[in-house]
């Protein structure tokens, strides 16, 4: 018994022992690129297949880990150890889901001497040109979000005449990519003091909860001129409780992302605009970029912002603005 | 002798009168402070939801209309589904935390079919249909494992649910891929979004059908009587009150929560009865899924902070059902969702910042079952 016991130990050893000493050793040559996600949604999906797509261009190898089922540390950093012990890649792509509780365990990664870039989230403020604690990815490359709540804030002032009430939908207080929305947002209302910000709701990405949030602000605000949903599900709430209201068109509602659900609104009238992110571009240029890392040595700049696509009810037709839209 | 009778007996008399009376009238007081105490104490959840609907209506403009009440029903709907299928295990002394999740995974299997079908070209109403059937049809699945586990294998129900729960959320995960799904037959937002009656004041009438083509005040001042989802639900919960309340297999499961062994002892089936049970509340939270996809005219798989069990089990407690079990109606738990609904809506119309109403909602949670707490009930006072 003992003896068997001894015999699978030391195969069990001997196989782990091939499998983390065989990157390196074997296939020099072909270069394979992880891709963590922060949670499972369109966004995320839209990064891989931009990723595959550059990938499949330059034929290396992407493997994606699981993609975590809510968005926190707690579930992505499991994930993300997991995939280190397996091993077998060269590159990391990572969307961090905390600025500060995953700088230890990518730390640990970049010690191991894999290079990173940082997609859509970043770590610390998301600053790596300067020396810190945090500036060890090679890059950011992501959606300046508050400029694009600035720019969203901007439009939707315009369209209601620079005066009235407005309301943000938005999902979480304590993520970055959203807060930046809404502070962005806030800053553009900043600039007409005849705007009023009525209130901001946080659904948790539930969109009933957002339908629910708007119809009330609705109730309590019959004046209201203007809603901005902040992300798919927001959008998608805010504007159904429009529509149910029978407010379309007395209310504009901003939009935030470009689900085929949106569009479909867009063309009805029913959503006046929409800021689509390019997360398909994202993914692209990760994978660009760290493949000049690797292959050339090339200085990857600290920071790209691949910008957006602003939809609105007289380009979603175009034949240009269909590869904005996420599917 | 008279003298006597006069200064003395008499005033004893009319002083001893005075004291009867008196204590009468304390008794009688008292008895009816009691009565009144008990009549509140045992309806204190439905007291709880008219005084806030009281204050409500006071302190913040426009609470106080039609629409704002068909709202809150509207919102409430889903969640009196998935409270109302909780209802019957948290009776039974047992927890389903699996319900927001296996709404997500029927919302996601019945669009996809829908969209399927609607896509190979089949008639929309038959698109419909089959989703929602295969819909429900899956939604069994998951009450049949929560039933066997806890029944047959006698695993704690937090632990079997909490099992199926991120089962049903892989599986609607992996099936949508974390999109929302799309391209559904048209007609089902429509049905999802119809009213019974529309009426505009003082113009027109129409039963089920929406008028068309309105101009925006008309559009405006368009009332909706009664929204079919709402419709669907209150007859659902009608059906599943008397279940509960007036046949053997509702007295059965109160007995289970009352004591098992007793229950046994008594020749109730306990495991056959436990698995129907989650097989309940599993097809109330399909039932859920199905008519959210009629609502949204997409389909929207659940998220993992939208805590849905959470909600439905709170309002279960707030409607008078105890965790241990044995106790809990259905019209207590609506009330419970109704009272989480009304708070929420009306704490928003008032426009106090998001960050101030969790902390209100908290505390008015927290007073409203202390409060129910120290009410007297009939069990406690008639000793």
């Amino acid at each position: 018994m003992k003896k068997t016991f001894g015999l699978v130990l030391i195969l069990v050893l001997s196989v782990a022992i091939a499998g983390f000493a065989r990157p390196g050793v074997e296939e020099p040559q072909e270069l394979t690129f992880a891709y963590m996600s922060g949670i499972a949604d369109p966004f995320m999906f839209m990064i891989e297949k931009g990723a595959q797509a550059k990938a499949d261009e330059l034929g290396v190898k992407l493997m994606t880990a699981e993609y975590p089922k809510a968005w926190g540390p707690e579930y992505q950093v499991p994930i993300l150890e997991a995939m280190v012990a397996r091993g077998g890649f060269d590159f990391l792509i990572v969307v961090p889901t905390s600025t500060e509780a995953l700088i230890a365990p990518l730390k640990k990664i970049h010690d191991k001497g894999i290079p990173m870039i940082t997609t859509d989230t970043y770590l610390g403020d998301g600053d790596y040109s300067k020396a810190s604690n945090y500036s060890f990815p090679l890059a950011y490359i992501g959606t300046d979000n508050e400029l694009g709540g600035y720019e969203v804030g901007k439009r939707l002032a315009e369209m209601i005449g620079k005066e009235g009430k407005v309301y943000i939908n938005t999902t979480n207080p304590d993520v970055s990519s959203v807060s930046g929305r809404r502070d962005g947002f806030l800053r553009a209302m900043k600039e007409f003091p005849k705007i009023e910000v009525v209130g901001i709701d946080y659904n948790l990405d539930v969109q009933e909860k957002a339908q629910s949030q708007t119809a009330a602000v609705l109730q309590a605000n019959p004046d209201l001129k203007g809603v901005f949903g902040t992300n798919l599900f927001s959008a998608q709430g805010a504007y159904r409780a429009v529509v149910n209201a029978g407010l379309t068109g007395a209310v504009k509602v901003a939009s935030w992302d470009a689900g085929m659900d949106q569009i479909n609104a867009l063309k009805e009238g029913q959503i006046d605009f929409s800021l689509a992110q390019k997360p398909f571009e994202i993914g692209y240029l990760a994978v660009e970029w760290g493949y000049k890392y690797l292959t050339e040595g090339a200085e990857v700049p600290k920071k790209i912002v691949p910008g957006f696509f602003i939809f609105d009810q007289d380009n979603v037709d175009d034949p240009d603005a269909q590869q904005y839209i996420y599917q | 002798m008279r003298c006597l009778h006069h200064f003395l007996i008499t005033p004893w008399a009319v002083h001893c009168g005075e004291r009867v009376r008196r204590l009468l009238w304390q008794e009688w007081r008292n008895r009816s402070a009691k009565r009144v105490l008990l009549f509140v104490g045992e309806r204190w959840s439905a007291f709880f939801l008219v005084l806030m609907l009281v204050v409500f209506s006071l302190w913040a403009p426009h609470f106080f209309a039609f629409k704002n009440f068909t709202n809150i029903l509207y919102y409430s709907t889903l969640y009196v589904l998935l409270a109302a299928g909780e209802t019957f295990v948290i009776i039974t002394g047992g927890i389903d935390l699996s319900v927001g999740f296996v709404m997500g995974f029927v919302n996601v299997c019945a669009s996809i079919v829908m969209r399927n079908l609607h896509a190979a070209g089949h008639p929309q109403a038959f698109s419909m249909l089959i989703g929602a059937l295969v819909g429900l049809a899956l939604g069994v699945i998951p009450g049949l494992i929560n039933g066997l586990l806890v029944a047959r294998l006698r695993v704690p129900p937090f632990i079997a649910t909490l099992g199926t729960y991120g089962m049903a959320n892989g599986v609607a995960l992996s099936l949508c891929e974390g999109f929302p799904i799309y391209f559904l037959p048209p007609q089902a937002r429509v049905i999802g979004n119809s009213f019974l009656a529309y009426l505009i004041p003082g113009k027109s009438f129409a039963f089920f059908h929406r008028p068309q083509n309105l101009n925006a005040d008309d559009l405006r001042a368009l009332i909706g009587i009664l929204p079919a989802t709402v419709f669907v639900t209150v007859v659902i919960l009608i059906v599943f009150t008397f279940i509960l309340g007036r046949t053997r297999f509702g007295r059965h499961t109160y007995a289970i929560g009352g004591g098992k062994d007793a229950a046994i002892r008594a020749g109730i089936d306990v495991p056959g009865h436990l698995v129907r049970i989650y097989i309940i509340s599993s097809m109330f939270a399909a039932v859920a899924g199905v008519l959210y996809v009629f609502r949204a005219g997409i389909g929207n798989f659940t998220t993992m902070s939208s805590s849905y069990e959470l909600f439905a089990i709170a309002a279960v407690v707030i409607g008078g059902a105890s965790l241990m079990g044995g106790k809990g109606t259905i019209g207590g738990t609506v009330i419970g969702i109704l009272i989480l609904m009304t708070l929420e809506t009306g704490l928003n119309i008032t426009g106090i910042p998001s960050f101030y109403r969790y902390i209100a909602t908290g505390l008015i949670l927290i007073a409203a079952v202390v409060i129910d707490q120290i009410t007297p009930e009939r069990r406690t006072i008639s000793d």
